[in-house]
């Protein structure tokens, strides 16, 4: 899994892991249950990095490539799938949108506070009638002279809780349909901007999502990210990178669950041998640990892609699909490895399973992935 | 007055060898105890001014960890690397190491962890301490800056010891000391972008091969194996009074407590 690698990549995520494991570790399962925000651990990723991973120097970020970036993502969601999902979201989804679209006065004005974690970022795509078909959404940023009066009613905004800095996408032609959307930084604290209620999720649950209302919420038409009507384009770009963010979460979970699955089966005893000597279980192992090579790799491929500036929406695409599943059956298989305790939250195993689920879902389920896929592959 | 402060390091094997030791970042990583030291180093470079060096010795792949020590903020970086250095022994390292800060002088303060996680002899300090004929405190657990010096506690046997050391000398730190700080993302890529290891060859140095290496070494390891840690699971019977008893008693008599 390494031949990608090069030593400063090596000295990230040893770094990544270090830190991790002293100040997430030991919260990660309170966290969860409780579905509380560790700000302090936040502020601390902030200060080293963790916010503006991809971001120039100039701008206060790390400097790093896509390959530095899902390090990052897959070992902080190897240890907590919500804040590695919070980490991945406020880079890809909402500080890449701003650094490829934005002007040199938007850059500067929001980006050095989103480098160093001072703000949260959000992305405000999902409304109650539309998901995976983006182009059917609702809301409307109607201009008036200077501003743009914005309703929106957005559902499942990751990070949406403790979001400063929200991307809302929204309808300012409503007649030009598709070609009609675009995209407003909107910031926490307008009137207007209400942020709804906490979801009781599945997993993930140490990340705040809720919905984000906009009601005649007054935007100024500074805030317009491109031009109107690129809301598509900046979403699908932003999806793009996403999905490798996606992806390497789901690794993350995966290896942790294959990880938590190992030891366990060395320690635990049936019939008088390590169950990890019974050839039902270490078959298990091993094609666990084939795929969540196989999805590393091609996690790998599609951020190598990106860093070569080479097309990489079919592989971020087929990296998304494939590390999602292979993250939720690899979870399952490492409950079932841990048999009833698997089952407890006194194992984290348990906490893998509930985290992996969503990877299959949010930023393209994998039924639109595999459309976006056989379209690659057959033609249109 | 700027004070030049030098850290030797180390990149410990994170595993037992089976065979033949083949050092590189995916096998190796940064002595966690010489982390506190560099740490130490550069709070006190923070606080007199200065600049802080680290210096390692070994092959080339091990130039990992003075990257490291680059990116908590070490301003300069030293490998030591020579293929007749391969097999050197604490005294030879020593050697290697002193010839190192000589070279590198003028030094106000060497600093060393207080052992290795790998190989646990904590000798290279105290050894490269003699080799440059420095004073030496060992095992230092807090300090302050003072003129031309530092004041410093160690611990020893239960006892809190204050010292006073000139500069130069030589220390070693207890992991206590100062927590090390975390390497920030944009550290890690300025460095790898910009900073540069100095890689220094034995005649560079100025050491005859006969130093180090297996010829300047005054031990040789003859075997090495795993030592298999015999465990064992004990019940005590009885109600919670006498188990508490019993639990006291087997632990005084393992010495224990």
């Amino acid at each position: 899994m390494d031949i990608f690698l090069s030593e400063k990549n090596r000295t990230v995520r040893r770094s990544v892991h270090t830190f991790c494991a002293r100040e997430l570790k030991p919260i990660a399962n309170e966290i969860d249950q409780e579905a509380s925000f560790p700000w302090d651990v936040v502020e601390k990723m902030g200060k080293l990095g963790y916010f503006g991973i991809q971001v120039p120097h100039e701008l206060g970020g790390a400097g790093l490539d896509t390959v530095g970036y899902i390090i990052v993502v897959e070992e902080v969601s190897k240890v907590c799938a919500a804040l590695g999902l919070c980490i991945s979201v406020h880079n890809s989804v909402a500080v890449y949108p701003l650094l490829a679209f934005g002007s040199e006065k938007q850059k500067h004005k929001w980006i050095p506070a989103l480098a160093k974690g001072e703000k949260i970022g959000a992305f405000c795509l999902t409304e109650p009638n539309a998901g995976s078909d983006a182009s059917g959404i609702e809301a409307t940023a109607i201009r008036e002279n200077d501003h743009y009066v914005v309703n929106a009613n957005k559902v499942f905004v990751t990070n949406g809780g403790v979001a400063d800095v929200c991307l809302i996408f929204a309808r300012s032609d409503p007649s030009a349909g598709r070609k009609g959307i675009s995209v407003l930084v909107t910031e926490r604290g307008a009137p207007g901007f209400v942020v709804g209620d906490l979801e009781d999720l599945c997993g993930v649950r140490a990340n705040p999502v809720t919905s984000i209302r906009l009601y005649d919420c007054r935007v100024p038409v500074d805030n317009l990210l491109g031009k109107e009507g690129m809301g598509l384009r900046i979403g699908l770009a932003a999806l793009d990178r996403g999905r490798i963010g996606v992806a390497s979460q789901a690794v993350g979970i995966a290896q942790a669950a294959l990880e938590a699955s190992v030891k366990y089966a060395r320690q635990r005893h049936q019939f008088g041998v390590p169950i990890a000597k019974h050839q039902a279980l270490s078959m298990m192992i091993a094609d666990m640990a084939t795929q969540v090579d196989a999805a590393r790799l091609m996690t790998y491929r599609a951020a190598v892609l990106s860093d070569q500036g080479k097309p990489f929406s079919q592989a971020s695409a087929m990296a998304k699909l494939f590390a999602s599943e292979t993250s939720t059956t690899v979870t399952d298989l490492a409950v079932q490895i841990h048999g009833g305790y698997g089952y407890s939250k006194s194992y984290a195993v348990e906490r893998y399973f509930r985290d992996a689920r969503v990877t299959r879902i949010y930023e393209g389920t994998s039924e639109i992935h595999r459309m976006v896929i056989a379209r690659g592959v057959i033609g249109s | 007055m700027e004070i030049h402060l030098i850290v030797c390091v180390k990149s410990v094997i994170l595993n037992a060898p089976t065979g033949k030791i083949l050092r590189s970042s995916d096998s190796c990583e940064l002595n966690p105890y010489d982390r506190p030291a560099l740490e130490t180093a550069l709070r006190i470079r923070d606080e007199l001014g200065g600049r802080v060096t680290a210096v390692s010795m070994g092959p080339h792949s091990c130039a990992f960890a003075l990257y490291e020590a680059m990116a908590m903020g070490v301003d300069n970086a030293v490998l030591v690397c020579d293929p007749a250095l391969a097999g050197s022994d604490t005294l030879a390292t020593s050697s290697a190491l002193a010839a190192a800060v000589k070279k590198l002088s003028p030094v106000d303060m060497v600093f060393f962890g207080t052992r290795s996680a790998d190989s646990d002899t904590g000798q290279v300090g105290p050894q490269t301490a003699v080799l440059l004929d420095l004073p030496l405190v060992t095992n230092v657990h807090a300090w302050e800056c003072k003129d031309h010096g530092l004041i410093v506690q160690r611990e020893a046997d239960g006892f809190l010891e204050r010292l006073e050391i000139g500069f130069p000398g030589v220390l070693t730190i207890n992991p206590v000391s100062a927590p090390p700080r975390d390497l920030g993302l944009s550290s890690i890529d300025l460095v790898f972008k910009q900073g540069q290891v100095q890689k220094w060859s034995l005649r560079e140095l100025g050491l005859p091969p006969g130093c180090v290496g297996e010829a300047g070494s005054g031990t040789r390891v003859l075997a090495l194996s795993r030592a298999d840690r015999a465990r064992k699971c004990e019940f005590l019977e009885g109600e919670a009074e006498a188990q508490v008893d019993r639990l006291v008693e087997r632990l005084l008599e393992s010495g224990l407590i």
